[in-house]
């Protein structure tokens, strides 16, 4: 804990600093657009809800090397099953409730959310539909606003915007492999099954309670948040005495507009910390081990152009993907291996990502984003590097329904082996990918 | 002296008169060809925006000399007028622009009981015995009620 204070401390001056420094803003305040409600002018409950059926494909290339060569590759398939390479699915179906409880009191409001679709957070079992959101905020006291239940996480702008406004249809590597939670009971160090995932993915959420504010300052909006959470995930309560620690903090010029899509440029950083538990090593021995990532980037939106950027960084536990890259539960071309999930349970990782939009006209869109996911830094053989280059359209049929096109150039290898090494060709059978989605939001 | 003093009293007197003029054309606009009560009951906050953006409209086509708007809060439509509402801009807008608000004191006596304690008010607010005596008091002086 006190390690944790420690590093929340520095992460805290280190964004009142860059605040203090850096001079810009965001598009959108999602504190306060997922928080809170107008005061005065809210509704007792608004039903809300958008739906996103997609559909993803690559040429599915088999492994071209290792224990399972020949068989089929984990990132060469649709998610979230990942039984084939290319798939329809609803992705995303949800439906929520909003608002203020009482009318008259504006310092009350609730958010209420399930998802009904087929993706990691339904997938994990339990039922086919999860909820996501329940969350009350108090707003009596200005300046330090509390939130409590299940909501997203303070963090990582490609995690806490509104995936209604996602302008792609798969997350960077480093968001998707540091910031996209799987929970697991064990490392996956021992060669027994293959070390399914024990629920939903976090989806950027947690339960826990949060406080948080806006000032505005003429044109500016300085906003922070603070959270304490389980750190074990949505729908579940926790699974270990320590407790998730969440800081956030941005600094916003609005140019005009408001909502989503506001018009705006915006600096954030931010930081969590916390411990998770399972068995680990070759005794499987249930220990607590440390979880932290932290970020900076900016966003911007004016006119015709979009743009964002953004740097995380990752110590502790970090996801690793399946042994050989094979199916979890494959078994190996000699039957002696099973893939299974894996967790490095002390590592190191970073990533960053760089997005461009332009939208010629209000119906289009053309997104361009480029990132960098750098896995187990801390090991020479174990260090694997990602990068993925992303073209995309949008076509918006009204502000409530888009469809979007992505090609994704993916690369990955292994810089401590060399290129003609058999880890060198597992990752050389990653495939590019073609996705498009529709979107559909009431 | 005496007329020292005689000159004093009648500068203070046209000032007077002319700060009582003044204060009369805020009130009353000499020059309007329009006068227009709007009526905001409903819980609906889209509402809200609705009868702003007709004010709004209103002011924009027949110009700010020349079209009295009163806008009067009854019911739920009394949020409207509360001091922390999302709209509060808007609504300072339009009362530099000549509006003016109404609200219903019965409404603010019943909203109290509820909350236990008044709501407090936008600092332009007039309050008024009832609301709906307001509305048929100004369509007995010529206005035409629109309720969005």
């Amino acid at each position: 804990m006190k390690k944790s204070c420690k590093n929340f401390v520095l992460a805290a001056t280190s964004a009142a600093i860059l605040a203090g420094v850096a001079g810009s803003a965001q598009a959108a305040n999602w504190l306060f657009l997922q928080g809170t409600e107008r005061p005065g002018a809210a509704p007792r409950a608004k039903v809300w809800g958008f739906i996103q059926p997609e559909y993803q494909s690559t040429v599915d290339t088999k492994l071209k090397a290792g224990p399972w060569k020949g068989q089929k590759a984990v990132f060469n398939q649709s998610r979230p099953q990942l039984k084939t390479s290319s798939s329809f699915n609803v992705l995303r179906a949800r439906i929520g409730v909003r608002g203020v409880a009482m009318p008259l009191d504006s310092n009350v409001n609730y958010f209420f959310l399930a998802e009904f679709g087929n993706n990691g957070i339904t997938a994990g079992g339990g039922g086919a539909v999860k909820l996501t959101d329940a969350s009350v905020t108090f707003n009596h006291m200005k300046g330090a606003r509390i939130r409590i239940g299940q909501f997203k996480t303070p963090g990582s702008e490609e995690g806490l915007q509104a995936i209604h406004v996602f302008d792609y249809i798969n997350f960077s590597n480093a968001t998707n492999g540091l910031l996209l939670e799987r929970f697991f009971n064990s490392d996956g160090s021992t060669q027994v099954g293959a070390n399914k995932p024990n629920g939903s993915v976090s989806a950027f959420r947690d339960i826990g309670i949060q406080m948080f504010e806006t000032f505005k300052v003429n044109n500016w909006e300085h906003s922070y948040a603070i959270m304490v959470g389980n750190g074990n995930g949505i729908n579940r309560n926790d699974n270990n005495d320590n407790k998730e620690l969440y800081a956030y903090w941005s600094s916003e010029l609005v140019y005009g507009g408001k909502g989503p899509r506001r018009q705006g440029m915006k600096l954030f950083a931010w930081y969590q910390d916390g411990q998770r538990t399972l068995a680990a090593g070759p005794s499987q021995t249930v220990q607590n081990f440390d979880r932290m990532r932290s970020g900076l980037g900016f966003t911007y939106r004016k006119g015709k152009h979009r743009a964002a950027a953004e740097y995380i960084n990752a110590d502790g536990m970090i996801f690793t993907g399946t042994d050989g890259a094979a199916l979890p539960g494959a078994v190996s071309n000699n039957g002696a291996l099973t893939a299974s999930w894996n967790m490095a349970t002390k590592g190191k990782a970073d990533g960053w990502y760089v997005h461009y939009g332009f939208a010629p006209t209000p119906k289009w869109e053309i997104d361009f984003r480029y990132d960098v996911y750098n896995r187990l830094t801390n090991s020479t053989l174990g260090e694997r590097k990602f990068d993925t280059a992303t073209l995309g359209l949008q076509y918006f049929f009204n502000k409530k329904t888009r469809v979007t096109i992505n090609y994704e150039f993916r690369n990955a290898d292994a810089p401590g082996y060399a290129g003609s090494s058999p880890v060198n060709q597992i990752l050389d059978s990653l495939d590019d990918r073609v996705s498009f989605n529709v979107l559909a939001i009431f | 002296m005496k007329q020292i003093i005689s000159r004093i009293m009648a500068v203070m007197l046209a000032v007077g008169l002319f700060a009582g003029m003044t204060q009369q054309a805020a009130a009353e606009k000499a020059f309007a060809e329009k006068k227009i009560v709007l009526q905001i009951s409903d819980p609906n906050p889209f509402k809200q925006t609705l009868v702003l953006n007709v004010a709004n409209n209103l002011i924009k086509y027949y110009g700010m000399d020349r079209v009295e708007i009163e806008i009067v809060a009854f019911g739920p439509g009394l949020r409207l007028l509360f001091e922390e509402n999302a709209n509060a801009s808007r609504i300072q807008g339009l009362v530099d622009s000549g509006v003016r608000l109404s609200a219903c004191k019965n409404t603010i006596r019943n909203m109290g009981k509820k909350l236990g304690h008044p709501p407090a008010l936008n600092k332009n607010a007039v309050k008024v015995s009832a609301g709906i005596v307001r509305i048929i008091e100004l369509i007995d002086k010529g206005y035409v009620l629109v309720k969005p």
